[in-house]
């Protein structure tokens, strides 16, 4: 086994996935308090269907991930601001015509494209050096600004009309977490796939919320989780031969239900903390 | 209509609501530094709009309303860290993962301002604020584990934390057994002289804090009345805002008898 390290594509995947991993369970963090987990959902669906016709045009389809996942959040963000409608409802028509748009470019397309089936199940086994650049600049931006702004995130995870009301600028904040949280996804449709990419975002910190009542152990806890689950899970795909996405997910998946099972947490909070 | 010294928060002629819906008309009003003030009046009066409309969440539609000497809708991030606010209880996720202390320090957040990390001295501050409030044995114990009165006073914690100088209360004795709420209130008091705060309370109960205030302000959508406890609860004045529900007993206790069928 110790010779898969040898391997250049071996030591990518491991790499990216340490770097996807450790992002997405940052960003979970605040997904899971400020209770967005379907506005992921969407945006990574969203993201989809700007690569998808980044193929069809032949533009580059990570910019149109960027865009198409930008968009999707700022509605999203906007319409719960003005209070029009319940959030899981416009994201809920929003992540259906994203995916409409998906299949329709997908559907244009001359010839079967193998690279856009890639992003939608993720093909971490197979990133390119210079896919690993654009992840790695990528998290760096994204951890930098969550660093920057940490605090104020904290806050309005926690609650948002009171940072308001106590000077700090909560609608900023709130539309730069939906920024970052739609630059993540973008960030990790490689590797993962558009359809697992949430359950990287997600799992972690809602792992970490069953052990600890802290929010900065909670964040290391989703941090440890989130990168030894992605890594391991290469190595199972690797080992197994089975796909990555799902060797990550489902590891993920098991120490999660594991947590649950030991929480030190009382019973009483199984239900919400899921 | 009513006036005071030196004013920090003043209402001139000031209407809110959104269009087609009034929710408070015509407030004069102006508070004044160091002032104990209590807000009552029934549901729907307009109590929360009072206290959004302080926050500098929500502009006079026709008035002015200026805090600090400055109108409310040009109330900056740093003016609104000095209004430590409590709001009603129910907002919050009590299942939060989150310690006492780090609760408090987020009082601080506002007031340091972007880009800057917490240091020990707000780390002081925070610890300070809950001593105040008598909490300071119960800094790393989670929030939610602590009963509905500790909890308040972790929130009136971090409001101080803000070092505000107007302290604002929104119903802040909802749901505490009755033990409990005359602590809440005691402590207000008590943080009110200690302090020399600023303090606008807003609440149901009359009787909790006729006793602590130095005025209090009747609402119903109108600014009814506003002065001392004792030329503001007389009987007139009282059953023109609460109708018959209201009963005045030999021990000048105002009781508004409908208050707990709404709840």
């Amino acid at each position: 086994m110790l010779e898969l390290f040898t391997y250049d594509f071996m030591q990518r995947s491991l790499l990216a996935a340490a770097m996807v991993g450790g992002l997405c369970s940052v960003i979970g963090v605040f997904v899971v308090l400020r209770g967005l987990a379907f506005v992921g959902a969407g945006t990574a669906h969203a993201a989809f269907a700007g690569v998808a016709l980044g193929y069809l045009m032949g533009w580059p389809p990570l910019l149109l991930a960027i865009i198409f996942g930008l968009a999707t959040v700022w509605i999203t963000g906007w319409v719960e601001e003005k209070g029009r409608m319940k959030l899981d409802v416009s994201i809920g028509i929003l992540y259906t015509t994203t995916m409409a748009l998906a299949i329709l470019f997908i559907g244009l397309m001359k010839t079967y494209n193998a690279e856009v089936y890639g992003y939608l199940f993720g093909s971490v086994l197979s990133v390119t050096s210079e896919e690993l650049r654009t992840i790695g600049g990528l998290s760096i931006l994204v951890l930098g600004l969550i660093l920057l702004f940490s605090k104020e995130l904290y806050f309005i995870a926690f609650d948002q009309e009171m940072a308001e009301a106590s000077g700090v600028p909560a609608r900023k904040i709130f539309f730069l977490l939906l920024t970052l949280v739609a630059l993540t996804v973008v960030v990790s449709l490689k590797t993962v796939g558009a359809i697992l990419v949430f359950a990287m975002i997600l799992i972690p910190a809602s792992t970490a919320y069953q052990l600890t009542h802290s929010l900065r152990t909670l964040t290391m806890y989703s941090i440890l989780i989130g990168i030894s689950t992605s890594v391991s899970g290469v190595l199972i795909s690797a080992v197994w031969d089975i796909p990555s996405g799902p060797a990550i997910v489902l590891l993920a998946t098991s120490i999660f239900f594991l947590a649950i099972l030991f929480s030190p947490k009382r019973e009483g909070r199984f239900a919400q903390a899921a | 209509m009513s006036e005071s010294a030196n004013p920090i928060i003043q209402f001139d002629h000031a209407t809110f609501g959104f269009p087609g819906v009034v929710a408070l008309q015509d407030i004069s009003l102006s508070i004044g530094m160091g002032e104990f003030v209590g807000v009552i009046g029934p549901n729907g009066s307009g109590k929360t709009t009072l206290c959004r409309a302080v926050l500098g969440l929500m502009a006079p539609l026709t008035g002015h309303l200026r805090i600090f000497d400055c109108a409310c809708g040009e109330l900056r991030c740093h003016h609104r860290a000095q209004i430590g606010y409590l709001p009603q209880k129910g907002v919050v996720d009590r299942n939060f993962p989150v310690t006492v202390l780090e609760t408090v320090m987020m009082g601080r957040y506002g007031t340091l301002g972007l880009f800057k990390r917490t240091t020990k001295r707000d780390q002081a501050i925070a610890l300070d604020a809950l001593a105040h409030v008598g909490m300071d044995a119960h800094r790393d114990t989670a929030l939610g584990h602590l009963s509905g009165g500790q909890q308040q006073r972790v929130f009136i914690a971090r409001a101080l934390a803000q070092q505000p100088k107007v302290l604002l209360l929104d119903e802040p004795t909802t749901g505490l057994d009755i033990t409990t709420q005359h602590n809440v209130i005691e402590l207000v008091a008590q943080l009110h002289k200690e302090l020399g705060l600023t303090v606008l309370l807003i609440t149901h109960d009359i009787n909790m804090i006729r006793s602590h205030v130095d005025r209090l302000v009747l609402l119903k959508t109108r600014l009814f009345a506003a002065g001392p406890p004792a030329e503001v609860l007389k009987p007139d004045i009282l059953r023109q805002v609460y109708g018959k529900d209201v009963v005045i007993t030999e021990k000048d206790l105002v009781i508004v008898e409908d208050y707990h069928h709404h709840h």
